[in-house]
Formats: structure tokens, sequence, C-alpha cells
């Protein structure tokens, strides 16, 4: 078990996302930059920046006096902060409580207390049929490298949204669960993954957005999945998190066999999961049961032999409550996790210590 | 047996507070005139939270009343007040110290696994670690506060809270874990000096620094601060720096030589004052301490011989007089250090520190009490009652003062005592168990948090009682659901703590929510989890109903999602074979369609009102040209028609005669070419 570093922030934080190296810039920002956004009592987004470590002088001893993060803006946020998406280091999305894809302008200035957030535009996405507005679960990017990628978000009223960043108001949303749609990825362009409560993994292809064109159950087990994500490079790997706290990867090579490998690394609810994105066989997940875990799940580099895989905990004492967000920074040499919790805390981890133990 | 006082446990009545709203909601000093016209206020309470809602309601409804009686504009706003019942400086307080209090509970229920002996030793080493935990984080509290920038009087007040609940805590700590370790005879009296110097500093460092700074430009009999200083260093043992400042105030010119002689020589006796060590027999100890102790004696008499024998220019030198108290404190001289002291802290300490040295924690009581018979008890603070009944041991009474310092303190403290199993002797002179009266307290005033309710559910299951179990059921059941995410989380928590009928009231909520909103699949599976048949029967009927309606067999996606999570009721297997009779229909397998069909119907799952539907749905398959019943099957269907055509009306739904004579017809000419094949 290893330690996160904690600091207390007084919000509960749900989502976290950080933003990528200003154009042109890349790797050498000695500033890093991301965002979080908080739920319950304080709905609001807001900008911190760390020390980007890989320039830090001191390799992380002196630094228990120093805070993890400082505060650069702040907006309130209309409803919970259910996910964040980065569009481009300017501009990023998120998805409400209320239902609601925003947009948001982040402006960065040479002074980084002038440094703002500001709401562009919005647009309600999620609708139960009386009328209620129902909660957005998720959101992601569509990974195009154009202005005007889509935005896909799903809902507790069962819909897939596509909007268009430049135009909101061409906003279509398709039934496509009869429960909950908890996750959506993009594994290519063309092609979305959904999850939902009721434990299906749906595949949509974006021009026939209607119609579900391939739907995996893991006939053995009946649980839900809260989160999907797809591999960075090959769009058949799919992982899933469950509400029994198993991570499972998912093969769907073959549509009508897939295989999947179920990993059993925590306890509760996995609420979100990605692939590392400095090293694609390890697969990174954050939990109801207060840790992340970081699985190694298929040989990295040379050595294939099965016995490196394994798994890591992080955790922290002073953090009791549900993990419910992280994200780990793909733009330094150095592995730089944060996460956030409902004990109000951000949590971070500087270093790239490994001690796996093994399966 | 605590004595006891029930005088001193009148609840106190300053934490009540009345507020206004501004502007209100009728205007001041006109209350007969509004009550005429019909009004009157009405509030409802939040289940969870402070808020309360308030609004303008009619004596009597408007029906009573005639059409002439007004109706105002402003009546028809509901106001919802809200007191701040949890400032939001304390989250990562609350945070940090329930950490602690789930680990605590942890260790607890683990130790309580062990032996008995083991128990002891793992248990108060356990509590020792997190008691300090507990404490690092009132600090860390106070730390931040006081960073906080501009003061205002709610950061003063919660600083003074922090640091009582420090002070209590500590000494907590002191008696009953550090010097209470099994096996052991520890004295208590170096840290009850520590605890004496961190909670209440005295003299304060930058007092020091500014009379060192001084002494070498001002002359020393302006300096009137340099002998209260020397004095109180003194009185709080901090024999080091009595001893440096000592020799740096001795060369100044304006000192007599005298004076300046018996400086030096207390500086020297102060420097050689023996320390004990756990290695040092307590034997050794005490007569190295007798030395020193007849040093001092004999520095006393000295001095006092000087000042006493009148000789010019000894007799009115007040720098040796100040030596001659200096040195009498420090020989343990009852009545010199009361005249010294302040505070009965000061003077309990340095009576300890001075003349029994060795003193264990059982000392204290008696000590105590001749301290605070010098001091006005009445003007004592909430929190030297509450130290002074720790001292004495008046266990029931020290808690009801630190309830008065803060609830956090009152609920955390008893829960420490308990572990230590010295709350048994309270609990006969409460009504209620006090740890779990001042838990529920705590966690109840969490729960009104609505970044906290975790947390506060927490502390109500942690209690560990029937009481905290029932009430944290109720609360766990009135959480608004605002997510389905936050509706996992409250059901996990219900799956932790075992609260079954909070688990089931929630999923038939849930359940109901849902169907309102016409989710329908995940209705059903959110009843499905408490088996409530009869609302996915309902709901299983909602969709056959729309089938009927549109003709459009669209119910498909629901139901799969339900069934992936492994869900048996007859009537949605119903609905997924009916659905899978369309399906073989479709594409022109019409024998299993057939088989599925008649499987249908002689499984009994279908409901009753639907078996018409299901007759004629047969028909086109017996008059197709391919043969799919065979003589059996037909009989069954016609057995079927048979049972249906006989029930009294209302159970078999409306029965197109037309369409069942049709039915028979078919049935006869598919009996009769089943015979010929």
């Amino acid at each position: 078990m290893n330690t996160l570093q904690v600091q207390p922030v007084a919000r509960k934080i749900t989502s976290v996302c950080w933003l990528p190296p200003r154009a042109g810039s890349a790797y050498t920002d000695t500033e890093l930059y991301f965002v979080t956004g908080s739920s319950a009592k304080h709905k609001e987004l807001i900008l911190w920046t760390t020390e980007n470590p890989d320039f830090s002088e001191s390799k992380g001893q002196d630094a228990d006096d120093k805070p993890l993060a400082t505060l650069v803006a702040k907006v309130q946020h209309d409803g919970d902060v259910q996910g964040i998406a980065v569009v481009s280091p300017d501009v990023i999305a998120t998805a409400s409580s209320y239902g609601t894809i925003s947009i948001y302008d982040v402006e960065h200035s040479a002074v980084a207390s002038d440094s703002l957030l500001t709401l562009r535009e919005s647009v309600t996405a999620h609708r139960f049929s009386n009328g209620e507005p129902a909660v957005s679960t998720a959101l992601s990017v569509q990974p195009v490298n154009s202005s005007d990628a889509e935005i896909a978000s799903c809902g507790e009223d069962g819909r897939v949204a596509y909007v268009p960043l430049t135009r909101l108001d061409a906003l279509q949303a398709y039934e496509v669960d009869s429960t909950v749609v908890t996750g959506v990825c993009w594994p290519t362009p063309a092609q979305l993954a959904a999850c939902t409560r009721a434990g299906q993994i749906k595949l949509f292809d974006r021009r026939s957005p209607a119609e579900v064109s391939a739907v995996f159950v893991d006939p053995s087990n009946a649980y839900s999945f809260e989160c999907i994500t797809s591999h960075p490079s090959q769009s058949f790997r799919l992982a899933t998190g469950t509400d029994t706290g198993a991570v499972l990867l998912w093969d769907i090579r073959n549509p009508k066999k897939p295989t999947m490998e179920a990993f059993n690394v925590h306890e509760a609810n996995v609420w979100q999961i990605g692939y590392h994105p400095a090293d694609s066989s390890k697969i990174v997940s954050c939990s109801d049961d207060a840790s992340i875990a970081i699985t190694q799940w298929a040989s990295s580099g040379a050595a294939s032999d099965q016995t490196t895989r394994g798994v890591r905990h992080l955790s922290s004492f002073f953090n009791a409550l549900s993990i419910s967000c992280f994200d780990v920074c793909p733009f330094t040499r150095t592995s730089l996790l944060v996460a956030g919790s409902d004990s109000g805390n951000l949590l971070m981890e500087k270093s790239a210590a490994s001690d796996f133990s093994l399966f | 047996m605590p004595r006891k006082k029930t005088d001193k446990f009148v609840v106190l009545r300053d934490n009540e507070v009345v507020t206004h709203l501004v502007p209100g909601l009728f205007p001041a000093g006109r209350q007969s005139e509004w009550t005429e016209q019909n009004r009157t206020i009405t509030f409802a309470l939040h289940p969870l939270s402070t808020r309360v809602a308030i609004a303008v309601a009619g004596k009597q409804p408007s029906e009573c009343l005639s059409k002439k009686t007004p109706v105002f504009e402003q009546d028809q706003v509901v106001h919802v007040c809200g007191m701040a019942a949890l400032p939001d400086e304390r989250l990562p307080f609350v945070n940090d110290t329930h950490a602690v209090f789930a680990a605590l509970q942890g260790i607890m229920e683990a130790a309580g696994g062990e032996a008995a002996g083991e128990l002891v030793a793992v248990g108060i080493d356990g509590l020792l670690r997190m008691s300090a935990l507990y404490r690092e984080a009132m600090l860390r509290q106070v730390r931040v506060l006081q960073e906080a920038g501009a003061p205002s009087e709610f950061i003063v007040s919660e600083i003074e809270t922090f640091q009582s609940m420090h002070a209590v805590w500590h000494l907590l700590e002191i008696i009953y874990l550090t010097t209470n370790m099994p096996g052991l005879s520890i004295s208590i009296v170096p840290h009850f000096m520590e605890w004496l110097n961190l909670n209440f500093p005295a003299p304060s460092s930058e007092d020091g620094q500014r009379i060192v700074d001084s002494l070498g430009t001002e002359s020393l009999a302006l300096n009137t601060d340099l002998w209260p200083y020397l004095k109180k260093l003194a009185l709080r043992g901090h024999v080091a720096t009595l001893a440096n400042m000592l020799e740096r105030v001795a060369p100044a010119q304006e000192l007599s030589s005298s004076a300046a002689r018996w400086a030096r020589d207390i500086a020297r006796v102060a420097r050689d004052m023996p320390l004990g060590s756990n290695e040092e027999t307590s034997g050794s100890f005490n007569a190295r301490w007798r030395r020193w102790n007849e040093e001092l004696q004999n520095t006393v008499s000295a001095i006092d011989s000087l000042i006493s024998g009148g000789k010019q220019p000894e007799a009115n030198d007040a720098e040796l007089e100040s030596l001659y108290a200096i040195a009498d404190v420090m020989r343990g001289n009852a009545d010199a250090i009361s005249a010294e002291s302040k505070s009965w802290q000061d003077m309990l300490g340095a009576i300890l520190l001075y003349s029994e040295p060795t003193s264990q924690a059982d000392r204290l009581p008696s000590l105590a009490g001749i301290m605070v018979e010098q001091f006005q008890a009445s003007e004592f603070s909430v929190l030297d009652r509450a130290l002074v009944a720790l001292l004495n041991h008046e266990l029931p009474e020290f808690l009801v003062y630190c309830n008065q310092i803060d609830t956090w303190l009152s609920a955390h403290i008893s829960d420490l005592m308990d572990h230590i199993s010295i709350l048994d002797m309270c609990r006969a002179t409460f009504a209620v168990d006090p740890r779990e009266h001042y838990l529920l307290a705590l966690g109840e005033s969490y729960l009104s948090h609505e970044n906290l309710w975790r947390v506060g559910l927490d502390y109500l299951g942690l209690i560990g009682s029937q009481a905290g179990n029932s009430v944290m059921e109720e609360y766990a059941m009135r959480i608004p659901l605002e997510s389905d995410t936050k509706a996992q989380q409250v059901l996990r928590m219900c799956d932790k703590f075992k609260l079954l009928r909070a688990k089931d009231r929630i999923h038939r909520q849930l359940g109901r929510q849902k169907w309102q909103r016409g989710r329908l699949g995940a209705a059903i599976s959110h009843f499905a989890q408490v088996s409530d048949r009869r609302a996915v029967g309902q709901i299983c009927d909602q969709l056959w109903d729309e089938y009927l309606a549109t003709g459009e067999l669209s119910y498909g996606p629901t139901i799969d999602g339900v069934m992936a999570s492994g869900l048996r009721h007859d009537r949605l297997q119903f609905l997924t074979k009916y659905r899978d009779f369309h399906e073989c229909y479709k594409v022109g397998e019409f024998a299993d369609a057939g088989k599925i069909l008649l499987h249908i119907l002689l499984s009994e799952i279908a409901p009753p009102y639907a078996i018409a539907d299901l007759l004629v749905d047969a028909i086109p398959l017996l008059e197709g040209d391919e043969l799919v019943f065979d003589s059996d099957a037909t009989f069954e269907l016609m057995r079927c028609a048979e049972t249906l055509l006989t029930q009294p009306p209302p159970a078999s739904g409306t029965v197109d005669q037309g369409e069942m004579s049709i039915f028979s017809v078919a049935c006869a000419r598919n009996l009769a070419r089943s015979f010929l094949v």
C-alpha cells in the first residue's frame, strides 16, 4: 500500500482533469495546470497549478509543508460537476447533474492569479420523459484533431447525446438503454462505446447512432458497470469498472465471441478507470473503498513472462471516503497522478515507485 | 462513585440563538392588522439539515372565505431559511478526525479479538497513536485558522475552541494513556510540564527575545519586565534558560556585588537540577534530588540572612529579594510558589516539579484540590472547570464541561474514555450512555451539512449500538438521492451496516421515481432487488398495454437490460418469450414460433387477459401452408380456448367472440390436416 499526499480543500471533488501544456511550450512548462469539479455544497470548477516534477530541484523530500497545488481561478458551476473533458489547452467541457453540457474557456495569463475560467455556452442534453432534467453521468470528447470535435455524454435518462463543440444547438440524443448509462468513450473517432447499470457494453457506429451495433455482457455475473475506457491505440481493448470492485478488460476483436478478463482489485464500486498514459500495460482505477489501484494487466516491454503482472494500491490514512476521480498527467516524464475524494481532499502521487504485489 | 452535583448538570442555554428574517414576513408592529386578513405563518423543518421552509398561510382554507378577502402577491413565496450548523472552515478537520475515528474503531475491534493480556498492550499502543493523530489535527486546524488572514470574531473564537480542545485532550492523554502503561510506573511530572508549556505557553518567547535585546541597551533598573520574566521561567521549570539569563544579568553595573554573586550561584545550581530517567532507580534519583534541594535550602537561608541582617545595602536590595523568591520557588516552598503563580495551572506545575518530582498520576486529585481552593473557582472558565474535573477524576462533570467547549470534543473524548474503560463510572450518573449520546449528537450535526452525509452516517453506524443503528436507518432513508451514484453510495452504506429496512425502502423509492420518469427498465430492476413482484408485474402489464395500443413491439431493450441482471419473474419471462415468438415468426421459422407460443400457454406464465391475444396470434400458424401444430398441440390450444371461454368475464378480459370462432375453425382444420400427415 503506497501513500498518497493529501491536501484538504473542503470540497467534494467529483472530477479532475489535466490541461495539456500550452501550444509551443510542450514539455517545458514548469507549471502544470489541472481543473477540478466539485459537488454538493460547493458546485465549482477550480483551476489549479502545480510544479512540474520534471524540473523541480528538490526530489519531493521537503515537500511536506508545501501545498500540493495552488488555486488559480474559481467559477461556480450549474449543478454537480459529473465529468470534465479537455478539448484543447484553452477549452474544457463539463457534464453536470442538471443534465447540461457546458463549454468553458480557460484564459491563461502571464500572472497566474489573473487566469480565468469563463462559461462560454451550455446546453441541456438529458431529460426524462416527464420533463425533469436527468443527471448526466459522464462525457467524452471525440478523438479527432479538429476544432469541431464532437462531445458525447450519457445520462440517467438512458440516452447518449452527441453535440459538436462549436454548435451546441445541433444536439442529437438517442435512447440506448432502459437503465442508466454510466459511462461513455470513443475507441475510434467513428465508434462509441457505452456501459450501463445493467452490466452491458453497447457499441455504436457514429454514422448510425440510433442502432446498437454490438452488445457485450458477462453472462456469469450480475454486476453493473460504473465506468468505461478504451485503450489509447488498440481500439478493440475496452476496460470497465464494476460495482463489485472488479476491473474487467475486454478484447472485442471477435464481436461474436469477446474475451474478458477480471481483476478484483477493489472492494467497492470502481468510479473511474483509465489506461496509464505512459505505459498502457498498466490500468489505473479509483474506487469507493478510498483507494486507487494500478494494475499491471500485461507484461510490459521485453520481459514477456506472466509473473510481471500485479497490482499496486495507493491510499491515504487521512482520506477515509470514496476517491471518485483521478487523472494521470500524460505530459511529464515523472508520473504525476492527481485524484479527488469525497473527504474533500486533493490527492497526489509524484513518483514512479513500483512495488507491485504480484498476482 | 463520583459525587452527584445535580446543580452542575443544568443545560446551559448560551448556545441557543434567536435569528430574525430581514425583512420579516409581515411588517413589525402590525401583527393584529395582519392576522385579521386571515394570515398566519406556517413552517416545515427539513428532515436532515437545519433548514426551515417558512411561508405565509391562510388560517382558513380559501373555500371557506368570501371572495372579498384580499390575496397578496408577497404571500405566494416560500422562504427557505438555513442556519449554518457547521462552518466550512471545519470541513478538513472533520474529515481528518473522521478518518482517525474510523481507524480507531477498527484497531479496537482488532484488539478485542486478541487474548485478554495482549489487548491491553495492543490497545493502549494503538490508542496513543490515534490520540496523537487527533491532537495533530487540532493543532493543524489552529495553524490553518491563524494563517487564514484577517482574524474575524468567528476565527478568534474558533482558535480558542480548538486550543481548549487540545488542552483537554492532551491532559487526558497524559493521565490515562502516557503515564498509565501497564507494568510501568511513570512519573507524571515531565509530561505535565510539557502539557503546561505547550498549551499555556509562558513566558512567551517574544517577551524573552525583547528582554534579551534590551539587556545591552537599557539599564536594569528601568527594565521592569526582567524580574517577573525570570520568576516565570523558574515557575515553569525552564531552568536552563533561567541560568543563562542570570549569568547575563550578573555582570551588570547596577547589580550589587552580593546580588551578582547569588545570581551566579543560583544559575549554577539551576544547571545542576537532577533529571529523572528510566534507567535510574527512584531511590538513587531521590538521593540526588535531596542533595540538590539542600543546596537550594542553603542558598535561600543565606540570601534570607543577608536581607534580614538589616545591613545596608542588602536590606533594600530589590534584586536580591527577587533572587530570593526564585530560589524559594525552586526549593519547592508552597507559599512562595502560590505567591508567584497567576493561575492554578502554574502553581500545580511548580509544586509538582519542585516539591514532588516523582509523583504519579494518582497524586493529582489531592494536589488539585489544594490548588483550586486558593483560586476563585467562580472565575474559572469552562476550560478550567473541565481540566479541574479531569484532575479530580470527576468524569461525568468533565464530560458536561467538554460538551460546553465543543460537541466534537465530548463525542470523541467519551469514545476514547470508553476504549480505555473509564467511561463506565459515568454511566451510572447519566440517564443515557454518554458515548452513544454525544456521538449521536455529533453524527446528526454532520448530517445537516450537504458534504458530510457519509461522515455523519458513518459516525452513527460506528457507535455500534442499537439506538445508533436505528437512528442511522431513519436518516439513511431520508438522504436526498439527487443522483444514481449517490443512491449507490447510500445503498452501500446500508449494506455495510446491515440496514435491511432502509435498503428495502430506498429501492422501492428509487423504483417509483424511475417509473414516474418513464425509466421502466431501471424501475423493474429496483423493484426486483426487493422482490416486489407486484410492482414488477404492474410495469410488465404497462409494457404489454403499450404493445397492444401501438401494435409495436418496442419493449425489447427495456427488458433485455433487466434480464441481463439475472432477474426471474413470470411476467418478464412471458414478455421475453413473446418477443422471441415474434422474431421467429418474422424470419419465417414458423415451427419454432409455434413451439414458443405453445410453451407460453402451457407454462402458464402469461397473464389471463393476454391469452385471447395469444390464441389469435396462433391463427396464422394454424392456417399456414406448413403444418406447425400436430394433433396433441392442437388439442392443447383448444383446451386453452375452452378454459378461457368458461372463465367468468372479468378474469378473461374482453374476448372477441368473432375472433374466437375463427380460431375454432382454424383449429378444426389444422386437426384434420394433422391426422392426414
